[in-house]
């Protein structure tokens, strides 16, 4: 019996000598495998640190580029600004010329009307002197063409105060609107 | 301890080591690329959504027969331009000036009979960029932003939020208007309201002068106008 537990003991022995053997292997791998997982969190490390500096470089470009195109926006808003201001100006004043032209058109029509009464008045003035030297001298007087003179001339400048006043009226309505 | 207890002691702790610790057997891996998380810039996001409004709202300049009118719109798809019916009522000419200076000539092409609203086609709307419009309602104190041309100046955008909504009809509205604390001013008329994405949800028309409250046409009602073609075109001088 004791020689049975005797080599029971030493084949345990052996057994367990070489499973210490085994594991003394299989330690130094781990400590192997150990080392190679530190020196990749190293490296895992070193990359993440650059992707962090990265990444703020980018943010800060980011941030300067936004501010650039902020500015510029601003500049070409500040620009169109003046265009569209320069145009109203241009939009009134090619409105305020239209009322001139306009203006100027109902002053020319008055203007001709008058002139055309102040014709008028001036031949039948010629005519009313010629009758008036005649009727001196003694010789006929046509009285019918004078009457049918001053009814002319009358008429004209009925038409020229009716052109001034529809002028003036219109003059007032362009300025005043 | 008895020699069968201390041979049974060593049989066991022999067996245990044999048992325990495995070898490392799978392959150490390189590292993975460094990944990372969508770059949150909610700054950026917001000034890109006041640029976007910014774009696609107009300046409107109205020649009419007794007078000469500005005001703001909002471009939609193929070149449509709404604005309100008030800046471009019985027009001669109509210029529409883009926030980065461009001048299109655009026709009226349709007046609201019931709302004020208007509608502008432009001769040649290029690649101007387009709005585009929320149906959903807004909801009491939902962040807002009016965009327009204050005093016929550069564009100008004015966040607030939505106090509620209020009868319209003694606005001469046929529904509901939005009432909302947003600074406006004259030539702000027909430029859009936006949500905090950038969508349109209301058209600028009015503001209680008292209060300094800005008043807006709900986009539904543009909507149901521009649906039904219920726009009639405008009167001559």
């Amino acid at each position: 019996m004791l020689v049975v537990l005797l080599l029971l003991a030493t084949v345990g022995a052996v057994t367990a000598t070489l499973a210490a053997v085994d594991q003394r292997d299989v330690a130094a791998q781990w400590e192997e495998r150990a080392l190679a997982l530190e020196a990749q969190r190293d490296i895992v490390d070193e990359q993440r640190a650059e992707v962090v500096d990265q990444l703020e470089v980018t943010r800060d470009a980011l941030v300067a580029s936004e501010r650039d195109v902020d500015e510029l926006e601003d500049r070409v808003r500040d620009l169109a600004d003046e265009k569209a201001r320069a145009e109203d100006t241009a939009t009134t004043v090619q409105v305020e010329r239209d009322v001139f032209i306009e203006l100027s058109e109902l002053i020319s029509d008055a203007t001709g009307a008058l002139d055309s009464c102040v014709t008028q008045l001036f031949d039948l003035q010629s005519a009313s002197v010629e009758a008036f030297n005649r009727a001196s001298a003694g010789q006929d007087v046509d009285i019918e063409t004078l009457n049918v003179r001053s009814a002319e001339g009358t008429r004209f400048c009925n038409e020229a105060r009716t052109t001034a006043a529809s002028a003036e009226a219109a003059a007032d309505r362009l300025l005043r609107s | 301890m008895s020699p069968r207890l201390r041979i049974g002691g060593l049989l066991f702790a022999a067996l245990a080591l044999a048992a325990c610790v495995e070898p490392p057997t799978a392959p150490l891996e390189a590292p993975a690329a460094v990944e990372t998380e969508d770059f949150e810039l909610p700054e950026v996001a917001a000034t890109s959504v006041e640029r976007r409004a910014q774009e696609v709202t107009v300046r409107v300049r109205s020649l009419g027969c007794q007078q000469f009118g500005l005001g703001s719109g909002f471009v939609l798809a193929d070149g449509v331009v709404v604005t309100n019916r008030h800046v471009i009522e019985q027009p001669r000419e109509v210029t529409v000036n883009t926030w980065d200076g461009r001048s299109l000539a655009a026709e009226v092409t349709g007046l609201a009979t019931d709302t004020d609203l208007a509608l502008l086609q432009l001769e040649d709307a290029g690649d101007l960029p387009v709005a585009e419009l929320r149906t959903a309602p807004v909801q009491r104190g939902e962040e807002v932003f009016a965009i327009g041309y204050p005093g016929g100046g550069p564009a100008q955008v004015s966040p607030g939020r939505v106090l509620g909504m209020v009868d319209g009809t003694v606005l001469g509205e046929p529904a509901e208007v939005i009432r909302v604390e947003v600074e406006i001013a004259q030539g702000s008329s027909g430029g859009p309201l936006v949500d905090r994405d950038g969508l349109v949800v209301g058209v600028v028309f009015a503001v209680e002068v008292d209060a300094g409250i800005g008043l807006a046409v709900p986009v539904q009602t543009l909507l149901e106008r521009l649906d039904a073609g219920e726009l009639v075109a405008p009167g001559a001088c």
